[in-house]
């Protein structure tokens, strides 16, 4: 049963949907066009078949590129998932000083690749901070390669990633727990329920939604990491090019006046691709959930 | 953890901060300026016109948050509480946005914003954000969580579509709002090369653009950089302050609003 | 001037994609406007594209239009400086959209593309004086092989010179007045500071590029440009050298991440004792870290010294072209590129520049030592890589040559793999 003329929902669509079509589907439907020609950001643009998809199953950073997103969405995915929950928890608290608490860890948010790219690096690098306590507890003898070993660079961005995602997440988490009803954590608790379990019967359901949406983003920004990977080994990829991720990748083919457009389109579909399984895994879980 | 976390602001506070008679680039780098002076900061504002910048900066914020706020909302109180043919299929294309690649298409929205006669426009930088699509799927997941119940108890009350919105949907999604706005603000305050590639007339530059001048060709002082940087990232903390007290006062009045 | 070239690693660091070619973005050479030539009336409105200038030297840039305003009465000169970061994003929309400014400030590499597409005037064509004017290998740097012209007015000059740190060789058992020369003397002067410091300090921290190859005699690419050539028993000789200094600890590990700046910061750190940088870099240094550049003394370049080139260009969509000719003639005259040398450590392009006894007199300074050094360098320098190598290709170098010199693959696997990534590059 309908309670509203049936425009009513058009006219409150219809201005993100007319965004939507001009600046998200339609540059999108141009970069399926342009994955079958040779286009360059000046001249070019000539059909050339499936050339630049044979070219992709050739191209063997593309598979390392694989290897490192797909790496990179299984480790955060639990982790910025739970965590940033965790964490909104936490803060919303009313303590002393807790104001404190919630602008310090939304700050990594907004800091600037480049200084972000600074400290970590200063905390990383042979002579950093990291290395330097290591040594001195004598846990290792010389300084962990965490920069330039292929494994290590990837974890190392990994633990950027994360300590970036807790404070974004954390904000999404904190405005779903305000409606979380009081009542229904009051009720549990006169039954006797411990602070574990109201958190799974009484937290958990009433930000389902949130946390399904957080994975979705966890999991998208994760297939599509990019800056981490990139200042941690100054923009090279680690030896070989080895780090690179599927954006960085492309990053690499599209851009500057001699950019292959055309080549970085189709690796952009192969991004596509790889990005949509997970997500229908995710949305087909919740409704098993539901 | 804490330590990490503001290490950079740390940081760069205090490089802004020091002399020109100071090392900044050492192996073990002085946290503490040994002869702190405000110098940098009167520099910046002598170098390029802050001021103006800056409200460069907020006019394409301002059109960009109210942009979010109205456009995301209604679209995702439609998405989340009305019931039209179609929606399953928009809110599907909303979703694929998330993972549709927009690596390749800066210079076709370029010729899109410039096709519109938007060129050289703040308006023409504002416009591609103005309305984001996770904006639009957060404020639905917002308005979901709105238990049923109490919009049927408002249908039977025979309240329109609009009173639904504005009395049942905004009290109780206060908190994705502000979050929307601190994301859209930020977003737009921290742009670089979108405001770059639309403005020409250096008197339209925004702050992060403008303050791009003060890494010069043959003279880069990393004080004013700090400065600079210091100065942009002041509004942000502003605004984060001023709304955080949203959502934290959601979290704590606890209870849904009927 | 290392600013400049660093600038370039920081436009491809800006997050956001680009490209794709709009409607606007295909004028081939077919569709560029009838050339115009110089013969034209001097008048009228004219805009001057500068990167990064402001405001440093805003002041300069200013009295040099207002002396082109006086000289041509009746022009008006609007003077747009563009931020360095990005400028490589804003000048390829700005070509896309048919945009450009009338007169244009593009590094070659900036350049190259758009003549390719035939954006360009050719300004030798439209001034024949060009090539008595300036110097050879600067208006090289504006042609195109199998493109007839040249398409810019050449204009400030700069190279590479080796800086060391005083303080730092000393304190471990090296003569400052004899720094190595060769690379020979290099690895073996490393090897003495490894072990008086413990390796705590180092004296390289620089990974082979393309033009370490070209100065080893490597040729880079075949004679006709159509392929790279660079998997020489030669190349992978030098690359085995710079493997086996790795392996010893005479480099740190930042080599195999670093970018062209990555050295610079060691340096300016204290962790390395040398760095290469342009003829200015004394006086940046002493606004970054002011205690370190009293202890610094430059020295001349190892083998070629590689030449850097700044331009100016005319798109061929020019609606004033006798007037975009007559600023940017002016702009790079003898006389305004000498004021500009006198304001910081670039050269003038033009040949009559030569004899300024300016440039081959030091002050005493260190910074005085440098300029001259430069300058003297300057009459050797060679653009020591191809106009055909573009960002993608010398990231996908990079990443051979730190794989080679971690010893993950051999020297040899590595150029192969590197040239064969190049020529894909080039063919499509």
């Amino acid at each position: 049963m309908r309670h509203h003329r049936w425009f009513t929902p058009w006219v409150l669509v219809a201005p993100a949907a007319v965004w939507l079509f001009m600046f998200s589907v339609w540059p999108s439907i141009n970069t399926v066009v342009l994955a079958f020609t040779d286009a360059k950001p000046l001249g070019g643009g000539h059909f050339t078949g499936l050339a630049n998809f044979r070219r992709v199953l050739d191209d063997d950073q593309l598979v390392d590129a694989l290897v490192n997103s797909i790496v990179f969405m299984l480790v955060c995915l639990p982790l910025l998932t739970v965590l940033p929950l965790l964490i909104a928890i936490l803060v919303e608290k009313k303590l002393p000083g807790i104001t404190f608490f919630r602008t310090a860890f939304y700050t990594p948010v907004v800091a600037s690749a480049v200084v972000v790219a600074l400290i970590w690096g200063w905390l990383l690098d042979d002579r950093g901070l990291v290395n330097g306590f290591a040594q001195w507890l004598g846990w290792v003898s010389g300084p962990v390669p965490f920069l330039t070993d292929r494994w290590l660079l990837l974890f190392s961005a990994i633990s950027l990633t994360v300590w970036k995602g807790l404070g974004y997440y954390m904000i999404i988490y904190l405005s779903a727990l305000g409606n979380v009803r009081r009542e229904l954590h009051e009720a549990a608790a006169v039954d006797g329920a411990g602070p574990v379990r109201r958190f799974l019967s009484v937290t958990v359901p009433g930000v389902r939604n949130t946390m399904l949406l957080v994975s979705v983003l966890v999991s998208v920004s994760a297939l599509r990491v990019f800056s981490e990977l990139y200042v941690l080994s100054n923009g090279t990829g680690g030896p070989g090019g080895r780090d690179m991720s599927l954006v960085m990748l492309i990053q690499l083919y599209s851009r500057g006046f001699t950019g292959h457009l055309g080549y970085a389109s189709a690796l952009s579909l192969v991004l596509l691709a790889v990005t949509i399984g997970p997500m229908l895994a995710l949305l087909r879980l919740n409704r098993k959930a539901a | 953890m804490l330590a990490i976390t503001v290490s950079p602001f740390l940081w760069q506070l205090s490089t802004s901060l020091k002399s020109l008679q100071e090392d900044i680039y050492t192996g073990t780098p002085g946290l503490l300026p040994s002869r702190p002076t405000l110098s940098n900061y009167a520099e910046v504002a002598e170098t390029i016109p802050v001021w103006s910048y800056a409200v460069n900066s907020l006019i394409v914020a301002a059109i960009v948050v109210a942009g979010n706020a109205a456009g995301a909302t209604a679209a995702g109180f439609a998405l989340a509480k009305l019931r039209f043919r179609g929606a399953k299929l928009l809110l599907g294309l909303f979703l694929a946005t998330l993972v549709l690649p927009g690596e390749v298409t800066i210079v076709s929205q370029y010729v899109t914003v410039r096709s519109l006669g938007l060129a050289d426009t703040l308006l023409g930088v504002a416009l591609p954000g103005a309305i984001g699509m996770l904006n639009v799927l957060l404020m639905r997941t917002a308005f979901q969580a709105i238990p049923p119940e109490m919009d049927e108890a408002a249908i039977i009350d025979g309240a329109t579509t609009w009173q639904r919105l504005r009395h049942i949907g905004l009290p109780n999604v206060r908190g994705m709002l502000s979050v929307v706005t601190i994301f859209a603000f930020i977003g737009a305050w921290d742009d670089f090369l979108w405001p770059l590639i639309v403005l020409t007339d250096p008197d339209n530059y925004t702050l992060t653009v403008g303050l791009q001048y003060l890494n010069g060709t043959f003279s880069a002082n990393p004080r004013l950089i700090a400065a600079g940087t210091m100065i942009s990232f002041l509004p942000i903390v502003i605004v984060f302050a001023a709304l955080q007290r949203f959502f934290f006062k959601g979290v704590e009045e606890g209870a849904i609003k009927g | 001037m290392r600013k400049y070239w660093a600038g370039l690693a920081v436009v491809v660091a800006t997050m956001a994609g680009c490209g794709l070619g709009g409607p606007d973005s295909a004028t081939g050479p077919g569709a560029a406007a009838p050339v115009a030539s110089a013969g034209g009336q001097v008048k009228g409105k004219v805009s001057l594209q500068t990167w990064a200038l402001k405001p440093k030297f805003t002041e300069y840039v200013q009295g040099v239009i207002d002396g082109f305003e006086k000289k041509y009465p009746g022009t008006e000169v609007a003077w747009l400086d563009q931020p360095a970061e990005g400028y490589s994003d804003k000048v390829l929309t700005q070509a896309a959209g048919g945009t450009l400014p009338d007169v244009v400030n593009l590094p070659p590499d900036f350049a190259v593309p758009l003549i390719r597409q035939g954006l360009l005037l050719d300004v030798a064509q439209a001034d024949p004086a060009l090539a008595t004017e300036y110097v050879p290998g600067a208006l090289a740097a504006y042609a195109y092989p199998g493109v007839q012209g040249t398409f810019g007015y050449p204009w400030y000059l700069n190279t590479d010179v080796n800086y060391w740190n005083t303080e730092l060789l000393t304190k471990h058992g090296l003569d400052p007045e004899k720094p190595p020369a060769t690379l020979d003397e290099l690895i073996t002067q490393a090897r003495t500071m490894k072990e008086r410091s413990g390796g705590k300090v180092y004296l390289m921290s620089r990974r082979p590029e393309l033009g370490d190859l070209t100065n080893a005699g490597v040729p880079i690419m075949s004679p006709d440009g159509a392929r790279f050539t660079f998997n020489t028993p030669e190349a992978v000789a030098l690359l085995d050298r710079y493997r086996d200094a790795f392996k010893e600890g005479l480099l740190p590990r930042d080599v195999l991440t670093d970018t062209y700046a990555g050295n610079a910061k060691l340096f300016n750190e204290g962790t390395v004792a040398w760095t290469t940088g342009g003829g200015n870099y004394i006086t940046s240094l002493a606004t970054d870290n002011p205690t370190l550049a009293p202890k610094v003394v430059p020295s001349p370049a190892m083998g070629t010294p590689p030449l850097y080139v700044q331009g100016l260009s005319i798109p061929k969509q020019t609606k004033n072209a006798p007037a975009a000719l007559a600023l940017a003639r002016w702009v790079t005259s003898a006389e305004n590129q000498a004021a500009f040398a006198h304001l910081v450590n670039i050269f003038p392009s033009t040949k009559s520049s030569a004899n300024d006894p300016f440039f081959s007199k030091s002050d005493g300074t260190s910074s005085g030592d440098a300029k001259v050094i430069a300058f003297e360098s300057l009459a050797r320098a060679k653009v020591l890589e191809p106009v055909q190598v573009t960002e993608a290709m010398k990231k996908l170098v990079r990443q051979q040559f730190a794989l080679a010199i971690s010893g993950d693959v051999t020297s040899k696997e590595a150029l192969d793999a590197a040239v064969a990534k190049c020529d894909e590059l080039l063919k499509n």
